[in-house]
């Protein structure tokens, strides 16, 4: 027991603090956002109603006035931003007015599509990137770090849309070897549905690649460069033994902040990657529910986006301070 | 290395477990997915295309135009006896109609279709909470006399000469919508079956019901086993939904999906290009319909209100060469709203030439003349400058925009392009009048379609309708409201034509819009497939899914 | 102002001592000299990039027209060149007016340092919290009228092109930001400084004469970096549709308009996709070997 309350203190002094601090800053900045994009898209021109109207010559005066009361737009910008903060404070999302149906129940299947696209294509990335990445580091200036350079900077280079449509073009259209798009239907399993994954990851994992190594290859050098390494070099420790045992564990610090940093990005989506793919997932969301003016949907998916984000960045500095012993947050 | 060879094998399995489609599947690629199912609440191309094959309206227009029965016994007319001219209370003239509910006609799950869901539909599309967009249909059904299960009554409160059409009455069964509908209409469209259990057999009565949606993806369809009429041939269809048309194209060759829908499919320009490649994989029919591309002049704006000038920018450009050019002559050029295909088009109207020196000669006559620069301006020196707007991101479009640009340029007109994503455009510039010159975009409508709301002078959006019409030239001439108003209460077809006829000399004499052409679908299909049969207007190709056949 | 040239040198000798970053260099320079003179090319040439001819749509290439025509019989060439100006400029405006917003903003923050800075800080984490991509889309559809811009702005031909420049500006300040506060931080304290305001420099001059020279290494880099990252920004965005707008071109629209042309008319996609690739990897080299020449012991900007 005593134990416990031991560990407790210890946890409630400056590390507590900060995540507290942290959490508070999020909220505050959530809240600013959420205002802030109520406000951009009630500045985007034409309510949902005007939308209607535009598409259905049918509609008559009394259909848009009554419309209008309907979905609450009759009422100034603040006043609904202020409703809808109420209402989302005591646990109701709302409903999309898009899809007629509500908000968790929109958002939750294209959260965990795009959980499955865009986290196979970051564990892959880190899978072949940091090895990768780390290679190139042993040697640097050699052909090899040339050629793995060059492949990360064009993986950051290519547009992405060119890219997902050149692998469709091979993979789909030439070989005929894989799906080139959209997502199993129910009486695919197992296989079945993995193909339709495996052109999207490949395009997200492809731009991803690059960034990855070059921070590997980055963090490495440096750690590489430091004397203790020298040291190690001269007592005769092999160039495998001094990377893996004496300078790996360094050299992941600033990697892996980073990547838990970028974690936090991936819930927002990958438009591009979705929309060539037609994957039903957040960023395609995000996308039609601000094209549709669906306000529910498209505030909640971006606070969404958002917090994962702020969780991503906190998720950061833990991890930074956790293996770096020379910090410390006072 | 190693990695990328795991990689080689992974990709190689896959390949191999290749899912072998069945012969008796079909499925079809459109760019939209459609937002949600109800029939009634708000209209979308996808949605009407995916419904018409579970369920069926009562009337539709055919692949010729004329207006048929589907889930109606025959279609009631004055002369049959099956509509009745009644006078109202107050006087006007009003009329009876009388339908028969297709006797075998019954929900998935056994339900007679049924005089019950007739009434209970005109309920939900009354109720000012149910979220019915367009209610103008429903309200104007003044009372529905039922007789027995199948056959009904509508007493409506006009007289137009389309009083037997009921294709926007869309049918939902009250046996499982009443119980939603009654707790609470304010949350009626969020409540609806359609949205919480769309997979309920229930819902439809067509050849085919919905067994899975996964939102944003695809649609599948199975037979429904208590469709009254032909034994569909597929037993399974998909409904993809790809946006992008690259890659919708691209599915299509690699055999993800096996017919491009043209009512939502690829550019015309594209498929042209797919057509010259492909052709012997596939078919490519190529439907001119009644989608009215054209170009809406602001005569609010002191430049357009000059006929002069109006007819000089609509003999600068040369629209045949842009149809031959770019869309191998398989747009037709516009004259007028009307299509040549329809039957009350009038081919003797005076039509637009692309004739640059008559052009010259009507701006001279307006008062402009070329500068130095080789631009044209007006008395006081101010330039000849125009604004020129349409939906950015549509490639047809700007491809389309570029060419008409150009063409005015080389008279002299400074014509300048602003575009804005279909959202502002439609949502907002079009609607509010905001463009300051020229505005171009389609209309899609039914055969013999009234262009009221388009060119009444009632019909112009302000503040104090609400923005509502669709007049956004600010058109005002009194001889076309009042043929407006004539021929939707004409009923005899040969005076009908007439009117049509004035109608159709009036738009190319004041020109409040510069017609352009009709466009085209282009349905790609694979060879094996037979039995489509593209319409050309609203009511989609897929109403008649039942006749669709493989043959290889 | 000993500083500033002596980063100069180093620049020009670091970066010729790197071979790839001297050919990235290279690539940009003539990229840049022959879209800036594709007017005179085209006069030289006396072929019109705008004129549209719909009798000489995807003509093969010519000695007229080097690389063809596009599908309205324009000059392939001179489309090219043109694109790429409007490209280049996007990318060079963009990320120089993040590089300005985010100097001042650092400079700002490191050397006043306290609540300004604080604030200043979490600011900046606000910003860098936002998903940029959805923002960008609200941006580019939002009536910049309404904003408060004059109407000259929002109705011309190039109103398209001033509004992705802006939304770079507003949103890609961030890192500058961060590495310029982190170097005012660091030399504020120093002699120089210190000596400086001894004499009687206002802060003002302090922040610029002073503290700039001694950060802009890091800033340069980043700027590089981020004008590659730019220019593939407009190729997304024309992608959705919100990119540079037609008439005018640009390698991104000129990509995304090609795609669907890409079986039929490959050549059409494959020039500006290959610009836009090569021009960002040159982007991406010259910033990695001026990383390399200015800063020696930071390795990771990236």
């Amino acid at each position: 027991m005593i134990d416990v309350r031991v560990r407790l203190t210890q946890f409630d002094s400056p590390m507590a603090r900060l995540i507290l601090a942290r959490l508070l800053q999020a909220v505050a900045v959530l809240l600013i956002m959420s205002f802030a994009v109520y406000g951009l898209i009630g500045l985007m021109p034409g309510d949902p109603i005007d939308l209607m109207i535009s598409a259905d010559p049918g509609l008559t005066p009394a259909d848009a006035a009554r419309l209008k009361a309907l979905y609450g737009l009759d009422q100034p910008l603040f006043q609904r931003w202020l409703h809808w903060l109420l209402s989302v404070a005591s646990g109701d999302l709302g409903y999309s007015r898009l899809y007629a149906k509500p908000v968790s129940e929109v958002l939750g299947p294209a959260f965990f599509n795009t959980l499955m696209l865009l986290g196979s294509s970051f564990l892959l990335s880190m899978f072949v990137a940091l090895p990768l990445g780390i290679w190139a580091a042993m040697r640097p200036n050699s052909p090899r770090d040339y050629l793995i350079n060059l492949t990360a900077f064009a993986g950051i280079s290519i547009p992405p849309f060119w890219l997902a449509l050149m692998l469709i073009a091979v993979f789909a259209v030439l070989l005929g070897w894989l799906p080139a798009g959209g997502v199993g239907i129910g009486s695919d399993n197992g296989l079945g549905a993995v193909r339709y994954f495996v052109l999207p990851v490949a395009t997200l994992t492809f731009a991803s690649l690059g960034a990855h190594t070059r921070f590997m290859r980055g963090a490495m050098l440096e750690v590489l460069g430091e004397d203790y390494i020298r040291t190690a070099r001269a007592k005769g420790v092999g160039p495998f033994r001094v990377v893996v045992y004496h300078a790996l564990r360094n050299a992941m610090i600033p990697v892996v902040t980073i990547l838990a940093l970028e974690f936090g990005t991936l819930f927002s989506g990958a438009l591009v990657t979705e929309t060539v793919f037609a994957w039903p997932g957040m960023g395609r969301l995000i996308f039609d529910s601000i094209m549709g003016n669906d306000f529910n949907l498209a505030l909640v998916a971006l606070m969404l986006a958002t917090a994962m984000t702020l969780v991503g960045s906190l998720l950061a500095d833990l991890i930074y301070t956790w293996l770096d012993p020379r910090i410390r947050y006072e | 290395m190693r990695a990328l060879l795991a990689f080689a094998t992974i990709v190689a399995a896959l390949a191999v477990t290749a899912h072998a489609r069945q012969s008796d599947e079909l499925v079809i690629g459109i760019t939209q997915y459609p937002s949600t199912l109800h029939p009634n609440i708000d209209s979308m191309l996808a949605k009407t295309y995916v419904l018409a094959m579970v369920q069926r309206p009562f009337t539709v227009h055919d692949e010729d135009w004329t207006l048929q029965c589907l889930l109606c016994v025959s279609l009631p007319s004055l002369e049959n006896g099956g509509a009745k001219l009644e006078s109202l209370a107050d006087g006007r003239r009003g009329v009876a109609v009388t339908y028969e509910i297709q006797p075998d006609a019954r929900w998935g799950d056994g339900q007679p279709v049924s005089t019950r869901d007739v009434v209970f539909t005109w309920r939900i599309g009354r109720h000012p909470k149910s979220g019915v967009a367009a209610q103008e249909l429903y309200r104007r059904i003044l009372d529905i006399q039922v007789h027995g299960e199948k056959s009904f009554t509508l007493h409506q409160d006009r007289v137009t000469f389309d009083y037997a059409a009921l294709g926007g009455f869309r049918l939902v069964p009250e046996h499982l919508e009443r119980q939603p509908f009654e707790r609470d209409p304010g949350q009626y469209r969020q409540r609806t079956l359609y949205e919480v259990n769309p997979t309920e057999p229930g819902l439809y009565f067509g050849p085919y019901r919905i067994t899975e949606t996964v939102r944003g993806s695809h649609v599948v369809l199975e037979r429904n086993p208590t469709w009254y009429g032909k034994e569909p041939y597929f037993r399974r269809i998909v409904v993809r939904a790809i946006e992008n048309t690259a890659a919708l194209e691209a599915n299509l060759l690699s055999g993800e999906i096996d017919y491009v829908a043209g009512e939502l499919g690829l550019s015309l320009d594209q498929a042209l290009a797919f057509d010259k490649r492909h052709g012997d994989r596939f078919r490519v029919v190529y439907k001119p319909g009644l989608v009215y591309e054209h170009i809406d002049l602001n005569l609010a704006n002191p430049v357009l209100s000059d006929l002069r000038v109006r007819a000089a920018l609509a003999h600068a450009i040369d629209r045949r060469a842009i149809s031959e050019q770019l869309f191998a002559g398989k747009q037709p050029v516009a004259h007028s709203s009307v299509n040549p295909l329809d039957w009350i088009y009038d081919d003797s109207v005076p039509k637009l030439q692309y004739d640059p020196d008559k052009a010259e000669q009507l701006l001279r006559d307006a008062g402009w003349t070329k500068s130095p620069s080789g631009l044209l301006q007006g008395e006081d020196g101010q330039p000849l400058t125009i604004e020129f707007m349409t939906t950015a991101g549509n490639r047809s479009r700007e491809l389309v925009q570029q060419v008409l640009q150009s063409q005015w340029r080389a008279l002299g007109v400074d014509v300048r392009v602003r575009n804005e994503p279909a959202r502002v455009f439609f949502g907002q510039t079009l609607t509010q009048r905001r463009f300051s010159g020229l505005a171009m975009y389609a209309w899609i409508s039914a055969p013999e379609s009234v262009p009221r709301t388009v060119l009444h002078s009632n019909e112009i959006p302000n503040s104090d309708n609400g923005w509502s019409g669709q007049n956004y030239m600010g058109y005002r001439n009194p001889e076309m409201d009042e043929l407006l108003d004539a021929i939707e209460l004409e009923l005899d077809r040969d005076r009908r034509r007439l009117l049509w006829s004035r109608l159709q000399a009036l738009y190319a004499r004041d020109l409040p819009v510069i017609p352009l052409y009709f466009r085209a679908n282009a349905y790609v299909t694979p060879k094996w497939l037979r039995g489509i049969v593209p319409t050309g207007h609203l009511d989609p190709s897929s109403l008649w899914v039942e006749r669709w056949y493989r043959n290889d | 102002m000993i500083v500033p040239t002596k980063a100069g040198k180093s620049i020009a000798m670091g970066v010729r001592r790197n071979r790839p970053a001297a050919i990235a260099a290279l690539i940009l320079v003539a990229l840049a000299v022959a879209c800036f003179a594709a007017p005179l090319i085209s006069h030289l040439f006396g072929i019109d990039g705008g004129t549209v001819n719909l009798l000489a749509r995807l003509e093969a290439p010519s000695f007229q027209h080097p690389l063809g025509t596009d599908e309205l019989g324009r000059d392939l060439l001179i489309r090219l060149l043109e694109g790429g100006r409007v490209s280049l400029l996007t990318g060079a405006a963009g990320s120089c007016a993040a590089a300005f917003i985010g100097i001042i903003l650092g400079i700002v923050s490191g050397y006043a340092g306290g609540r300004t800075d604080a604030a200043l800080m979490r600011v900046t984490d606000g910003v860098i919290a936002l998903p940029l991509l959805p923002l960008l889309i609200v941006l580019a559809a939002v009536d910049m009228t309404k904003v408060g811009l004059p109407e000259q702005f929002t109705t011309s031909e190039s109103a398209s092109l001033y509004r992705i420049i802006l939304i770079i500006a507003l949103f890609g300040w961030t890192t500058v930001a961060r590495l310029v506060r982190a170097g005012a931080l660091a030399v504020r304290e120093r002699e120089f400084v210190l000596a400086a305001r001894a004499l009687g420099s206002g802060p003002l001059r302090i922040m610029f004469r002073h503290v700039l020279p001694n950060v802009i290494s890091p800033v340069i880099v980043a700027t590089t970096l981020t004008a590659g990252n730019v220019i593939l920004l407009e190729s997304v965005l024309s992608f959705l549709g919100l990119g540079v707008q037609p008439p005018l071109a640009s390698w991104g629209n000129m990509l995304s308009n090609a795609q669907e042309l890409m079986w039929s008319a490959p050549a059409l996609a494959m020039y500006p996709g290959t610009l836009i690739f090569l021009t960002v990897l040159a982007f991406n080299f010259l910033g990695d070997g001026l990383q390399q020449a200015l800063d020696p012991r930071r390795r990771r900007i990236l």
